[in-house]
């Protein structure tokens, strides 16, 4: 997720251009996941930590951009893009915590974990335009 | 924190790019300072005295006085 302002700066694009790149194999791997029976094959087999790990290869290399983001950028985007983060990772973090309780004691249907990325970036979109202070 | 920096800019007749690249930070960040959405850092208030050869006392009212 990019905001207009970290477009403006040569350390913002380098973030969204590195953001695209590691968006596009773990959208990429989604999408065949869902739509077509690609990985079926690798179901129940060792192959199957193969899969689960090339998808979630993408968001540690995520992590390393918005790390690099900080570490090339001034302390007014560095404090924010922190908070951005922190608020994100919380609200994703409550929502999970909320459904799992509910699906163990409340009757909540199950939902698989690897939601959480998603959701993650999902309630990065939400709070990050009111997110606009260091203070 | 209340400052005065948006008129020492503005009495220079630089704009918030200029002056973010004479400081080393982002026009974003210039803007915050102004706008009182960033309170900076004692090395970035430093830098701010310094490019304007004014102590920061000037420029930044301290809060604790």
């Amino acid at each position: 997720m990019m905001t207009l302002s970290r477009q403006q700066t040569p350390s913002g694009r380098r973030y969204v251009l590195r953001t695209f790149a590691f968006m596009a194999p773990y959208v990429a791997i989604c999408v065949a996941m869902m739509t077509t029976d690609a990985f079926d094959g690798v179901m129940g087999k060792p192959a199957g930590w193969v899969l689960a790990a090339a998808v979630s290869a993408p968001v540690i290399g995520q992590i390393w951009a918005t790390l690099a983001l900080m570490r090339e950028s001034d302390e007014f985007v560095r404090m924010v893009t922190a908070k951005q983060f922190i608020i994100a990772s919380g609200m994703a973090m409550a929502v999970a915590t909320f459904w799992g309780f509910g699906e163990s004691f409340a009757g909540a249907p199950h939902l698989p974990a690897w939601l959480i990325y998603p959701l993650f970036w999902a309630a990065f979109g939400l709070a990050s335009p009111f997110i606009r202070t260091s203070n | 924190m209340r400052n005065r920096l948006k008129l020492l800019r503005v009495e220079r007749n630089w704009t918030q790019e200029q002056l973010g690249q004479a400081l080393g930070v982002s026009r974003q960040a210039v803007n915050a300072l102004e706008t009182e959405k960033h309170d900076p850092s004692l090395d970035l208030a430093y830098r701010i005295a310094a490019l304007f050869e004014r102590p920061i006392e000037d420029i930044f009212d301290n809060p604790h006085i």
